[in-house]
C-alpha cells in the first residue's frame, strides 16, 4: 500500500472512533500519525482498533443500540415462547409498569455523574460525568419516553450544567473552569458558542438560566455574574454581583449536583443563590443591568445545598446541609419572613434496607453528606424534597427518602407524606414539577430515574 | 495481582511494554513507540498503542499529564509499577522455567 494512501486511510481511520475515544484521544493519534511511517500495518491496527473500541463497554452510548437490540431480541423470544402457555399478559402488563416507574443507564463516559439537568418540558435530560468538573463528558438525552432513554450526543463539558428552558443552550463548565455555552438546536450535533471569560473569577460553581432563557447567572467563588444569552452565539456581560457576607468562611463550591443553589423565581425578577457558609442572597433581576440586593437570609450555621421558588415566587424553600429545611416568605421592598424552619428531617430519611444508620459504620469525623433536591410542585401547593442516604460505599445503594408537605400561601407546611426507594445514585434531582427523581451514581457512571407517585 | 492483569487478555504485551517504557519517566505517544521499538525491537501502531493506554489509564496504571497542543504525556502510577514488577517476576519465572527446560531436552 502506498504511504499516502495508508496515511489518508489512518486519518479516516481515527475519525471513525467512537465520539468520547475522539474527545480524549483523537489529537493525540493524529499527531502520532504525523510522524510515523503509515504503512498497511498501520491501517489494520486501526480498523481492528476502531472496530474494539465500538464493542467497549465503556462506550455504552455507542453501543447501546445493539444493547437494546439484544434485549429487545430476548424479549421477543420470551413472548414467543409465552404465547403458547398464556403467560404472555402478565409478563408484558409487569414489564410495561416497571418501565413506566422507573429506569437506569450508564451515560458515555467514566467516573461519577456530577450534574443533570432538565429543559422545562422534561424531555430533554443533560448529564455530566467525569472524575473533575473540567473533565467531564456531557451526554444529551431525549427522556421523552422515560423507559428508554435515547442518547442524543455527547460532548466536552463539566459540572455545573443547566440547560435553557427551551432546549436549546447548555452551559456547562468549560474544561478551563470558565463557563461555557453549547448550542443543542440540533441535538445530535452539540456546537460551542462561546466561552464567558469576562468578568469571571474564582471557582465556577453553579449556573442557572432565567425562565426566559434570555438571562444566566454564573456563580463563582467571589462573584455572581449575570450574562444577556439572549442571542447565545454573541453573549454580553451584563452585571457582576458581590454579596456582603455575614461571616467569613469557606465559600460554596460544587455543593450537590445540578444548580439547586441558584434559581429564579418563576417570574424571572428575583435570583437567589447560595453565598458565604451559612446564608442565601435574593438579588433583584428584574432590570439585569442594574440588579441589586433586596434580602440576605440566613439560617442555622449550616450551609445551604438547595433551594427552590414557589410558582408564585413569594415563597423560598431552603435544605441546609445537616438536614434543616427552612422556608422563607419574600414580601416586596426586600422585607423578608422565616415562617418555618424543620431542623431534623435527616433523622427520618432512611438508609438502604430502612435502617437509621449505614450497614457499615461511617468512619469517625465522615460528614452527614446529604445531597438533596427541592422543588415546589406545579400548582404551588405542594413542596417536595428528596435527601439520598448513601451506604458508607456508595457503589453498593442509597434510598432516596422523598418528603411532601402540602404548603399554605403564609408558607407553613403540613400533611407530611414519605416515600422511600432504593436507588443506584447518590445525587438527587428533581425535574421541574417536583414529580420526577434523578439519581446520579458517584461511582460506575449510572442515572437512575423515578417518578413520584 | 496478577488476575488482574489478565483482564487485559490479548492486550498484555503492549501493557507491559508500555509500563516498561514509562518506568523512566513520562513520554507522549510517539515517544512511546520509538522508545519500545529500541529496547524490544516491536513496531508498536497508533492504534494498539492508544487501546492499550486507554486501558491502563482506566485502571489507574498510567495518568495522563497535561498536554502541550496535541502532545500529552502519560506516566506511570504506583499502582502501574506494583503491577509491572510483579508481571515482570512471572516473566522471569517463565524464562527460567523455558532456560531449564530448553537446555536439558
Amino acid at each position: 500500500m502506498k504511504p499516502a494512501v495508508a496515511d489518508r486511510l489512518s486519518r479516516v481511520l481515527v475519525g471513525c472512533y467512537p465520539p468520547r475515544w475522539k474527545q480524549r484521544y483523537a489529537a493525540e493519534m493524529l499527531d502520532v500519525l504525523d510522524q510515523h511511517r503509515t504503512g498497511l500495518r498501520t491501517v489494520l491496527s486501526l480498523a481492528g482498533a476502531v472496530l474494539s473500541t465500538h464493542l467497549d463497554p465503556s462506550y455504552r452510548m455507542e453501543a447501546h443500540p445493539l444493547a437494546r437490540m439484544t434485549k429487545d431480541a430476548w424479549l421477543a423470544v420470551a413472548i414467543a415462547v409465552a404465547v403458547p402457555s398464556g403467560v404472555l399478559v402478565p409478563l408484558v402488563v409487569t414489564q410495561v409498569a416497571k418501565n413506566v416507574r422507573e429506569s437506569s443507564w450508564r451515560p458515555s463516559g467514566e467516573g461519577a455523574v456530577a450534574a443533570v439537568a432538565f429543559s422545562r418540558n422534561r424531555r430533554i435530560l443533560v448529564s455530566a460525568a467525569g472524575g473533575t468538573p473540567w473533565d467531564a463528558t456531557s451526554t444529551l438525552w431525549d427522556v421523552a419516553d422515560q423507559a428508554k432513554p435515547r442518547p442524543l450526543s455527547v460532548f466536552e463539558g463539566g459540572n455545573p450544567i443547566t440547560i435553557s428552558p427551551d432546549g436549546r443552550t447548555v452551559a456547562t463548565n468549560a474544561f478551563s473552569g470558565k463557563p461555557a455555552l453549547w448550542n443543542v438546536t440540533r441535538p445530535r450535533h452539540p456546537a460551542r458558542l462561546a466561552v464567558l471569560s469576562a468578568g469571571f473569577s474564582g471557582a465556577l460553581w453553579g449556573e442557572a438560566f432565567s425562565p426566559d432563557g434570555r438571562i444566566l447567572a454564573v456563580a463563582s467563588t467571589s462573584r455572581l455574574v449575570l450574562w444577556n444569552v439572549a442571542d447565545p452565539a454573541r453573549p454580553r456581560l451584563l452585571r457582576a454581583l458581590t454579596a456582603p457576607l455575614r461571616q467569613r468562611g469557606p465559600a460554596p463550591v460544587l455543593f450537590g449536583v445540578g444548580n439547586a443553589d441558584l434559581v429564579f423565581s418563576r417570574d424571572g425578577h428575583i435570583l437567589a443563590a447560595v453565598s458565604g457558609s451559612d446564608q442565601v442572597t435574593v438579588w433583584n433581576v428584574t432590570r439585569p443591568a442594574d440588579a441589586g440586593r433586596v434580602a440576605t437570609l440566613t439560617g442555622p450555621r449550616d450551609y445551604f445545598t438547595a433551594l427552590a421558588f414557589s410558582p408564585g415566587g413569594n415563597l423560598l424553600a431552603g435544605v441546609t446541609y445537616h438536614g434543616s429545611l427552612l422556608v422563607f416568605r419574600l414580601g416586596g421592598a426586600g422585607r423578608q419572613a422565616r415562617v418555618s424552619i424543620l431542623p431534623g428531617i435527616l433523622a427520618t430519611a432512611r438508609y438502604p434496607g430502612g435502617g437509621t444508620a449505614p450497614a457499615v459504620p461511617c468512619a469517625p469525623g465522615c460528614g452527614p453528606a446529604v445531597a438533596a433536591s427541592a422543588g415546589f410542585t406545579q400548582d404551588g401547593h405542594g413542596l417536595t424534597v428528596v435527601i439520598d442516604r448513601p451506604e458508607t460505599d456508595p457503589a453498593t445503594a442509597a434510598r432516596d427518602t422523598v418528603f411532601t408537605w402540602r404548603v399554605a400561601s403564609s408558607g407553613a407546611l403540613s400533611d407530611l407524606t414519605t416515600i422511600y426507594r432504593d436507588v443506584r445514585g447518590v445525587h438527587p434531582t428533581l425535574a421541574p414539577g417536583a414529580r420526577i427523581v434523578v439519581d446520579g451514581s458517584l461511582t460506575g457512571g449510572q442515572i437512575h430515574l423515578w417518578n413520584l407517585p | 495481582m496478577h488476575g488482574k492483569f489478565d483482564d487485559l487478555g490479548r492486550f498484555a504485551d503492549p501493557s507491559v511494554l508500555i509500563l516498561t517504557s514509562l518506568a523512566d519517566g513520562p513520554k507522549h505517544g510517539y515517544a512511546i513507540m520509538t522508545d519500545i521499538a529500541a529496547f524490544s525491537g516491536a513496531r508498536m501502531e497508533p492504534g494498539t498503542l492508544y487501546g492499550a493506554l486507554s486501558r491502563l489509564e482506566r485502571r489507574g496504571w498510567i495518568r495522563p499529564l497535561a498536554a502541550g497542543e496535541r502532545r500529552r504525556p502519560y506516566e506511570i502510577t504506583a499502582a502501574g509499577r506494583e503491577i509491572l514488577a510483579g508481571q515482570l517476576r512471572s516473566m522471569q519465572q517463565i524464562v527460567r522455567t523455558g532456560r531449564q527446560r530448553t537446555a536439558t531436552a
